[in-house]
């Protein structure tokens, strides 16, 4: 990895007098996650991080930045949301210039405070290799299984390397191995009767505060500023703190991104109530796959399902009755 | 209370002016007999149901909700209820991972003609939704002022 | 006079639950992976290590309270006439807030200088202000984001609380702060702290002095408030921000609210609920236009309210009192103690270059 960073900073040397910026990660104050970092001189590339802790997902930047050159790093699954963009052209591809990076799995920064306890002593580096990821603190590893601490997303990364890009930097490689994954949410509720699954989201949805940072780090939520759910007309959801109302929220975000969303794992990663709100996401797109044999995020030419139809529709059946 | 209630649910309809409303009238005018817990919403095309009138409607109460519009290639607008396909095809993955069971929800093509039709599709939907009694309510209730209450004693803050 | 107290580490859950048989107790508990306050029962996990992930300030001000209740009839003879009967729902619930650290408590003191503030009080905030006994725990392990000792604060301090627990080896010693917090104390089985009360003083010495350093981050109102028409300077900060709310609503200090009248049919509630600068309709006009219209604006009315605008008006308290929590939840991690610094240093350069 220590090559790849060199090199990505080459590269990003040689481009950025074309551009107006370049968007990559820096260290943050907080030691287990990195943050955004918008280069505009050459002196600021210096501060590029790049290593797992590297979570954000920077392509939901580019549609603000429209009409700039603007450079971007991206890893396998921001890659699948830089297609999404394309595809409904929300962004144009001559602006952009794309350096791709193939990604060993992103870190939960949560999670891993949780494992590793006080790190006043400083984190100086994170990496994964094969099964572990491994903290260096104070000069000391700590080694800790890749299941307890990687973001959910990447138990089921379906290509770790950015597939789009105009520059491609490092070695290819495969999606990280995580052995022993807990059950995701989906499967939980699979297992639970109709009425205990309400009350599942009923009690997940009580503890959301209403600050939509799932919205807002959501890479395909374009309205951004005229969402739905702040909207008095049409009034979807009302302001009560009902776990109800939450839940509707929930239901118009994974609606609105259905066939679109790339389970780039944003919207979960930013709650700050841990709620796995992805969950929704990943349903739709399990019923996508199957009705449209479709995945958001791998072609930039294709449409998304929703956008369009079939006269005849292979995969649906009429009702009987 | 309503005289009906504990015999009828509550059932929604979306029903596409340009067909299913007026099989549903068609129906009427034949003096069909059929279950009266549905509550009709007419609107000009099926395409113009947003999914989320039904998961709003579930959220807010509802025991079943039923989309009924024109026979596929025979919409009003040409392709409106080819879109609506998609899309309620794909709501039906979202209800039951919410906890709505998929047996509320259903969506069928009648046309104006098609009183017959109608009815059995009204009776046979309500049958459907009778079987699986009144949706589970949230724990903390639907109604405003109860759900105010309750949030004072429980919720986390 | 003020006594202090001990209780022992297996004594606590059961005098809790003892008092929550009478009043509302709310503490830090573990729900669903995360530490929050929430009223105490005997299922609950009381989880006091560390702060918890939101701050204590929806005990005294919900995310959402019913200001008042309504109920449209139709009027008796004339079948066009409305009624409207209103009800009054003020708080009336005693409560005491167990385990808020001293930033959550010092952060009541921000909202006390609004909504108690002399020339106006908020009935709904007072009340409530007045049935709660706030209870702080000193910090004994201050997390990397935690930066209290910059604000004017410290992990032992006693602003806001009525009454300081100091964890020490086997228990924790109970200190009253206020009139209030004895009177309540008094009344409860507690054994008298005899000796403890050195030990508890030293825990709170110890761990003041191991808080990372760092210059304060009071005394900036000037220069903050300078850079207000500084564009490229909020631009650049606001940047990555993605004009979320999370900041602001776990933020100890932040009071702002919006109200809406919920309507079901004939019955409704007149709600307040939490309201955060960072959103576009916090400023919205009915018109369509908006004073702050990107987030840089937006930012630099979080920062200079929080800096300048609030210690400008309130004898030179600052409206943040270092507990962190929106520097760990920030989904791309901003951090207000930078964004402090650099506006000063900014200030005094182009200070200096205007002096040139």
């Amino acid at each position: 990895m220590a090559s790849s960073i060199d090199d990505l900073k080459t590269e990003i040397k040689k481009a950025l007098p074309g551009l107006d910026m370049v968007i990559a990660w820096a260290a943050g104050p907080d030691p287990l996650s990195h943050t955004p970092l918008f280069i505009t001189e050459e002196a600021d590339v210096e501060r590029i991080e790049w290593d797992p802790r590297c979570s954000q997902n920077l392509a939901g930047y580019l549609p603000g930045l429209r009409g700039k050159k603007v450079g971007i790093v991206v890893k396998g699954c921001d890659a699948r949301s830089l297609v999404e963009l394309l595809q409904e052209k929300l962004i144009d591809r001559e602006d952009v210039t794309i350096f791709g990076l193939h990604c060993t799995g992103a870190v939960d920064a949560r999670a891993a405070r949780k494992a590793l306890g006080s790190l006043r002593g400083g984190l100086e580096s994170v990496s994964v290799n094969g099964g572990t990821a491994s903290f260096s603190m104070s000069g000391e590893p700590r080694t800790l299984p890749l299941a307890e601490v990687l973001q959910k997303k990447c138990f089921t990364c379906t290509g770790a390397d950015a597939e789009v890009c105009d520059h491609f930097i490092g070695e290819h490689g495969e999606p990280p191995r995580v052995t022993e994954t807990p059950a995701t949410t989906l499967e939980e509720l699979e297992a639970m009767s109709m009425e205990e699954r309400l009350h599942f989201w009923e009690d997940q949805m009580s503890r959301c505060i209403r600050c939509y940072a799932c919205r807002s780090a959501c890479p395909l939520c374009v309205c951004q500023d005229h969402c739905a759910a702040q909207s008095r007309e049409p009034h979807w959801v009302d302001q009560t703190d009902h776990p109800r109302e939450k839940l509707m929220f929930q239901a118009i975000h994974a609606l609105h991104t259905a066939g679109r969303c790339t389970e780039c794992g944003e919207c979960e990663r930013a709650c700050p109530m841990g709620l796995p709100i992805m969950t929704l996401k990943q349903a739709l797109n399990r019923s996508i796959q199957d009705l449209f044999d479709y995945r958001a995020g791998t072609d930039p030419d294709q449409a998304p399902p929703l956008f369009e139809f079939r006269e005849e529709e292979k995969n649906i059946k009429e009702r009987e009755w | 209370m309503s005289v009906n209630e504990g015999k009828e649910l509550r059932i929604i309809g979306f029903l596409c002016n340009w067909c299913s409303y007026a099989g549903a009238d068609t129906a009427g005018v034949g003096r069909f007999a059929q279950p009266t817990d549905l509550r009709i919403v007419r609107l000009p095309c099926t395409g113009r149901i947003n999914p989320l009138f039904i998961v709003r409607a579930f959220m807010n109460g509802a025991d079943g909700v039923l989309v009924s519009g024109c026979h596929p290639r025979d919409c009003h607008y040409s392709e409106g209820n080819f879109y609506a396909r998609r899309r309620l095809e794909v709501l039906k993955a979202l209800l039951p991972v919410i906890g709505v069971d998929p047996g509320r929800f259903e969506y069928t093509w009648v046309s104006a003609s098609e009183g017959q039709r109608w009815r059995s599709v009204v009776t046979s939907f309500t049958e459907q939704v009778h079987a699986l009694g009144p949706m589970p309510g949230f724990k903390s209730g639907t109604s405003l002022d109860m759900c105010l209450c309750h949030m004072d004693q429980t919720q986390a803050l | 006079m003020l006594t202090a107290r001990y209780i022992a580490d297996d004594k606590l859950m059961p005098w809790l639950l003892s008092l929550a048989e009478t009043r509302q107790v709310l503490a830090p508990v573990r729900q669903g992976g995360q530490t929050l306050f929430a009223p105490l029962d005997a299922d609950s996990q009381l989880d006091l290590e560390g702060l918890a992930d939101a701050s204590a300030k929806a005990a005294l001000l919900p995310r959402c309270e019913t200001l008042l209740e309504f109920h449209y009839s139709k009027g008796e003879g004339v079948p066009s006439r409305t009624e409207l009967e209103v009800r009054e729902t003020l708080p009336d619930r005693d409560a005491f807030l167990f385990g808020a650290r001293p930033c959550d408590a010092k952060g009541f003191t921000v909202f006390d200088r609004v909504y108690d503030g002399g020339s106006r009080r908020d009935i709904y905030y007072c009340t409530r202000r007045d049935k709660t006994i706030v209870a702080a725990l000193a910090c004994t392990d201050p997390a990397d984001t935690c930066f209290c000792n910059r604000v004017g604060g410290g992990p032992g301090d006693t602003d806001g609380s009525d009454i300081l627990f100091t964890p020490v080896e086997g228990g924790y010693v109970i200190e009253p702060v206020t009139e209030r917090g004895e009177a309540f104390l008094a009344e409860q089985p507690l054994v008298e702290a005899e000796g403890r009360l050195e030990e508890a003083r030293q825990v709170r010495k110890d761990v003041a002095e191991s808080m990372p350093g760092g210059d304060p981050l009071g005394g900036a109102q000037g220069e903050v408030l300078r850079l207000f028409d500084d564009q490229e300077f909020w631009g650049g900060v606001a940047a990555k921000c993605l004009s979320c709310g999370a900041c602001s609503y776990l933020c100890p200090t932040c009071y702002c609210f919006n109200m809406t009248d919920e309507i079901n049919g004939d019955d409704g509630v007149r709600v307040r609920t939490w309201d955060n600068c960072m959103s576009f309709q916090f400023t919205l006009e009915g018109s369509g236009h908006n004073p702050r219209n990107g987030k840089a604006q937006r930012m630099r009315n979080r920062i200079g309210h929080k800096f300048s605008y609030y210690p400008e008006l309130h004898d030179g308290n600052l409206a943040c009192v270092g507990c962190g929590r929106c520097i760990v939840h920030c989904p791309v991690s901003m951090d207000v103690r930078a964004i402090v610094a650099q506006a000063r240093d900014r200030a005094l350069a182009k200070q200096e270059h205007a002096n040139d």
